[in-house]
């Protein structure tokens, strides 16, 4: 891995470019567009993507559940706002998922955040401290592009050279 | 390092053992630990007040050790399930591991003999650089052999200086 993290986003259509991608439905069953990953540093940055723990992503992984929490474009809140932090230390404290990652917009800037589960339901993700933040999407998505990951540490909060927390090595 | 009797020292290299954590999902203490200083702790047990009292300075270290590039990590011979009721119980955000076979313990030589109701670890912390070279081995049998908060935060101020290659901020 050269790149401790992966540009991210959501699209109504699926990219042709993306090295991953997977369907996302809402739990009626409705579709409402595509998650999408692609490996930074190769071409130019995808408008509007965010920075991504790349263990979140894997192109063989099997569905799951997300909860995409999202940033609105015109709120900029920097990763050292306090609400991130407390956000952060809930889900250190809290019960374990398959996937947590912020979402990086720029050096400074948090865009969200990603947690998953590999699981029937979505019952891991109905209480989730970013989304006291920012609006979010729980979605079903199909395999494909989810991701597994150890469950941090902790308790760090702080990011590692810009990485999406909690990757944890500089 | 010796396998049967001889406890983990200051400048051994700790065993890199596998456990389950908190939550059940096993666990290698070099992942843990990864490229950072860590404290290690085994205790007792959730119902010893020794261990009370040292979580509750060591939860307050967490608000300082979230900001600082380090681990924390504490073992215990209680089930994951046990250790995931205590660790919310005293708002730890760092993990726990599960030694319920006592096969580490063993390992170790860190049976507190005394005990043969619970059989425990003798609690024990040790302060570890990120290749698993113990700094500094602290002895909590009894009470006032266990480190203080000052005490980690020296430990940790001198393997940070020693592992981090910009401790002394470059001149322009």
């Amino acid at each position: 891995m050269t790149k401790p993290w992966h540009w991210f986003a959501f699209r109504p259509e699926r990219p042709a470019d993306a090295f991953a991608t997977a369907p996302a439905f809402r739990a009626d069953g409705a579709q409402l567009g595509f998650l999408a990953a692609w490996s930074v540093g190769v071409g130019r940055k995808p408008v509007g993507a965010l920075g991504i723990d790349a263990r979140a992503i894997d192109p063989h992984g099997q569905p799951a559940w997300v909860s995409l929490a999202l940033a609105l474009e015109r709120i900029r809140v920097p990763f050292d706002d306090p609400t991130i932090c407390q956000a952060m230390r809930l889900v250190l404290a809290g019960s374990s998922v398959d996937v947590v990652s912020t979402l990086v917009r720029d050096p400074s800037t948090i865009g969200g955040t990603f947690r998953a589960v590999h699981a029937p339901t979505p019952d891991a993700l109905v209480d989730d401290p970013f989304t006291r933040i920012f609006p979010r999407m729980l979605l079903r998505v199909e395999r494909g592009f989810v991701g597994r990951m150890p469950c941090p540490t902790g308790p760090g909060v702080q990011r590692y050279a810009g990485a999406p927390w909690p990757w944890d090595h500089f | 390092m010796p396998s049967s009797t001889h406890r983990p020292a200051a400048g051994d290299h700790f065993i890199d053992f596998e456990l389950p954590d908190h939550n059940g999902n096993r666990r290698r203490l070099s992942e843990l630990v990864g490229g950072d200083p860590a404290i290690l702790q085994f205790y007792r047990g959730f119902w010893c007040p020794k261990d009370q009292a040292s979580f509750r300075e060591l939860v307050h270290l967490q608000d300082e050790v979230e900001v600082a590039y380090t681990r924390m990590i504490s073992v215990s011979v209680d089930s994951p399930e046990v250790e995931a009721a205590f660790r919310a119980g005293i708002g730890g955000r760092w993990t726990f591991l599960s030694d319920e076979s006592r096969g580490l313990q063993a390992q170790l030589g860190l049976l507190e003999t005394t005990d043969t109701v619970h059989r425990p670890y003798v609690p024990t912390v040790f302060t570890l650089y990120p290749d698993l070279k113990i700094h500094t081995a602290y002895n909590g049998y009894w009470f006032w052999g266990r480190p203080t908060n000052a005490e980690l935060a020296a430990d940790l101020r001198a393997i940070t200086r020693a592992i981090r290659s910009d401790w002394e901020v470059p001149p322009r």
